[in-house]
């Protein structure tokens, strides 16, 4: 007796209502990502480091690698990434050239093209321009290491406000350095514009040099 | 009779010797980076987990790998990395936990090495302890990134 009473036609309404909640609901989604995309590309990039406002131009310098003199200006133009190190650095500095190597690997050619990387030494008594350009080989190519007399050293230094010293080793070891140990962006306008600490990870560097590179 | 007592005392004996339990001291992760020769210095690092209850300390370490191995720790304070040796009494390896020596941190120096530290190689590494005595690890040279 139930089945009289069920009319035939329910099942048509359902359907007919399942359709209009698609229609509505697929586009409200699109919509919705679109929105969310567009809103993400418009927020500020984070840097993995301190940036420096406004511009602080870098200060030229030359100093010498094993292929002759190097100085700030011979690579106008170019993303110019300045750390100061040593060679007889175990843990620190093997480090962040590994992470900085990882980093513009990690970019197009013609991006890592326009990134270049000088390492320099506050160890110049130890660390002669052929020690240097053998180490720096290591992490990548494109590096260029330099090293200076101690004078030379100590004032490139002082203008980027990298602070060194020599601390006790022990008789094996022999002395060890303790220095800051950030890694200095340059941007393309010549201007210091990033100091990024020590610890960070390479793919940050990689997002901060895509997006000035862009 | 015999034949089932001994049967009985071999596998009870062979359960024995299986429970052998944890090592009073575990190393793991023991690696290193890739560096070439002319990087005088190489870095070890691994976690150290004491399973016994009462705290040990690694004192020293060496290996073919390195002309001399110390112990040394890298500290930072505003943006100045240094490094000092760990002094005499060691690493401490508290009772029931961990001691990792990682980048930044406390490592194993590998001063003067021996060799190129390529990726994928293997080095002997002796780990010599306050209480467990001596043991030989293998670190593993990695990218690590």
């Amino acid at each position: 007796m139930t089945d009289t009473l069920i009319p035939e036609e329910t099942p048509a309404p359902r359907q007919r209502f399942s359709w209009m909640y698609a229609l509505v609901a697929v586009p409200l989604v699109i919509a919705g990502m679109v929105f969310w995309w567009g809103y993400n590309r418009a927020q500020p990039h984070q840097f993995s480091g301190a940036v420096i406002q406004g511009s602080t131009a870098a200060p030229d310098f030359t100093l010498w690698s094993d292929d002759g003199p190097v100085s700030l200006s011979d690579y106008e133009d170019k993303i110019v990434m300045l750390y100061f190190g040593y060679t007889h650095c175990p843990d620190v500095c093997p480090t962040t050239l590994t992470d900085a190597a990882a980093a513009i690997e990690s970019l197009s050619d013609d991006e890592a093209e326009d990134v270049q990387l000088i390492f320099i030494t506050i160890d110049p008594g130890r660390d002669t321009a052929e020690r240097m350009g053998q180490y720096v080989a290591h992490f990548d190519e494109s590096f260029v290491g330099v090293t200076g007399t101690e004078e030379e050293i100590g004032s490139v230094a002082t203008l980027y406000g990298i602070y060194y010293r020599a601390g006790e080793g022990t008789e094996a070891s022999g002395y060890l350095m303790e220095h800051t140990a950030t890694l200095l962006v340059i941007d393309r306008n010549g201007n210091l514009k990033l100091v990024i600490p020590f610890g960070v990870q390479y793919d940050a560097m990689a997002a901060d040099l895509r997006y000035m590179l862009r | 009779m015999n034949r089932r007592l001994v049967g009985i005392t071999m596998v009870l004996a062979l359960m024995a010797g299986a429970c052998g339990g944890d090592a009073d001291i575990e190393v793991s992760d023991i690696w290193g980076r890739p560096s070439p020769a002319v990087a005088t210095n190489g870095a070890f690092y691994m976690v150290i987990t004491n399973n016994t209850d009462a705290a040990d300390h690694l004192i020293s370490a060496s290996s073919d790998a390195c002309g001399v191995a110390e112990l040394h720790e890298s500290m930072m304070n505003d943006g100045v990395m240094s490094m000092s040796p760990v002094d005499a009494a060691g690493i401490e390896v508290p009772a029931g936990g961990q001691a990792t020596l990682q980048v930044g941190g406390l490592h194993v120096m590998c001063i003067d090495k021996q060799a190129d530290f390529d990726a994928g190689e293997t080095f002997d590494l002796s780990l010599e302890f306050e209480n467990a005595g001596t043991i030989v690890v293998e670190a593993e040279i990695r990218e690590d990134l």
